[in-house]
């Protein structure tokens, strides 16, 4: 269990300082123009801005932040593939020989996948910048601001605080195990993860008896009031924000016939 | 992924997943009003699947693999509130491990907040009333819970790029083979896994079981007869 969860970075962070609805503004806006630009150029332009703000601002170590993007970019580079060879018409530009078939790429397929990568990699920029920025506990108080519905709101709230309790109690667990050798070999493996995980659902249940008694004796009726720390967005930071998203607006505008292949 | 889906689709499973996530705060609400002492139940349950997707199940092929624990939330709280909590925990995991993303969140919730869910439950169900074994049925509801997932997920990425000769379908058999690799083993895999949790937590405190309805006083008695002969 590796404890690199983003909140603790986010927690560190300088960018933390900063008004939230302006951070979510931003990001939101950035997923948008990345996820419906026509040509790989804006979204790869939002990638390296939201990387270079998260490392440089955010204070991010850049081989921390390289490995975070990294492995969610193998799961697409393997549907980029698929898509390069099956998706679109027109002039074929590569093909290969596997296992007697002969699957060829065409122009459209490539356009494409590229294209796709290069969205998956602004889209995980973009959230990697909130997560590295806004710890969870400072959106609750916007979650309610939204309207969203108490009890959606206390549930998460609730699930947020005991994700870290239940990751220590593994932690425990595991190098509990693991030092009586319980993890020597496959089938050792699955039974002490199992009962780990068994156990775990146990300390779960009983923990969430506790916490209701709890609750109940501090006279809990569903609704937990939050404060939410008051920082005003300063006018030079609305308008580099908004000259941002302005700016990306009109790249994926512009940009929208550029071609690779 | 996030990114992956291209408008209009990643908008399209939002759509269809909403009225569902409405339907479950609606049927969580009324089961909090029934029974306060619900909510900090759910609370924990949400988090136990955090963590068990977070865990590195001991694999095979010696990568790893991530259980989702969805199907043993549908068992425990049906499927209308694993959906919510699914919302929750997959919001949770793309902030803080960076999996799966903001846009493809509606898609997301589809394939294993919602469709994953509701197999493992009438799997479950249908098992339950033909007398076949607790664990037997278990390990056949999760298994095919997460087939179902990965079906939907290759379904999902079909449908948003349509292969060039063999249309939806043809890019369905692709991204549908390449995955197979992993996900088959990775369902038996989690399969087993739930199945020896359930043992474990019925052999040790089966009154959890039965107070959260999994299970009565008198097929306790009987399971835990069986586990001990």
């Amino acid at each position: 269990m590796n404890h690199s969860l983003l909140d603790e970075h986010a927690l560190a962070s300088p960018l933390r300082h900063k008004n939230n609805r302006l951070k979510l503004g931003l990001v939101g806006a950035a997923l948008l123009v990345g996820v419906s630009s026509p040509s790989p150029v804006a979204p790869l332009f939002i990638a390296l801005s939201m990387s270079f703000a998260a490392i440089r601002l955010g204070k991010v170590p850049a081989r921390f932040y390289a490995g975070l993007v990294a492995a969610p970019l193998g799961f697409a580079a393997l549907g980029a593939a698929i898509i390069f060879f099956f998706f679109g018409s027109g002039p074929e530009i590569f093909s290969l020989e596997l296992f007697g078939l002969r699957i060829g790429a065409s122009a459209d397929g490539a356009e494409m996948a590229v294209l796709v990568v290069s969205r998956t990699l602004s889209g995980m920029s973009c959230l990697l910048f909130l997560a590295l920025s806004t710890p969870m506990v400072e959106l609750f108080a916007l979650l309610k601001a939204l309207r969203l519905p108490d009890s959606f709101v206390e549930l998460s709230m609730m699930i947020y605080r005991y994700i870290f309790v239940l990751l220590e109690v593994v932690v425990r667990m595991r190098d509990a195990q693991a030092m009586r050798l319980g993890y020597d070999g496959f089938k050792n493996s699955i039974q002490s993860i199992s009962m780990m995980a068994g156990t775990l659902f146990i300390r779960t249940m009983e923990q969430g008896e506790r916490l209701f008694t709890a609750m109940d004796a501090r006279c809990y009726d569903g609704r937990l009031f939050l404060f939410e720390e008051r920082r005003p967005v300063k006018v030079q930071e609305l308008l580099v924000a908004s000259g941002y998203v302005a700016f990306i607006s009109a790249l994926a505008y512009f940009s929208r016939g550029t071609a690779i292949f | 992924m996030e990114g992956f889906l291209p408008h209009p689709w990643w908008e399209i499973w939002y759509a269809l997943s909403l009225p569902v996530v409405v339907y479950g705060i609606y049927t969580m609400n009324r089961l909090v009003k029934e029974r306060r002492e619900t909510l900090p139940l759910l609370a924990l349950a949400g988090a136990f699947i955090f963590v068990l997707s977070s865990l590195k199940l001991p694999s095979v092929t010696g990568s790893c693999s991530h259980p989702t624990g969805a199907g043993m939330g549908a068992i425990l709280f049906g499927p209308a509130i694993t959906a919510v909590l699914c919302l929750i925990v997959l919001v949770y995991q793309a902030l803080f491990l960076a999996h799966g993303g903001i846009t493809t969140l509606g898609a997301n919730v589809f394939s294993m907040g919602i469709a994953g869910p509701a197999v493992a439950y009438i799997v479950y169900k249908g098992c339950a009333k033909s007398n076949l074994n607790f664990y037997a049925s278990i390990f056949l509801a999760v298994s095919l819970a997460d087939i179902a997932t990965y079906l939907v997920t290759s379904l999902q990425l079909a449908l948003a790029f349509p292969s060039a000769t063999g249309g939806v379908l043809g890019s369905f058999y692709a991204f549908g083979t390449v995955f197979a690799f992993t996900q088959f083993p990775l369902a038996v895999l989690e399969g087993v896994f739930i199945a020896l949790i359930f043992k474990y937590v019925i052999q040790v405190k089966g009154e959890v079981m039965v107070k959260l309805k999994v299970i009565d006083e008198k097929k306790l008695r009987r399971l835990k007869g069986v586990v001990q002969a």
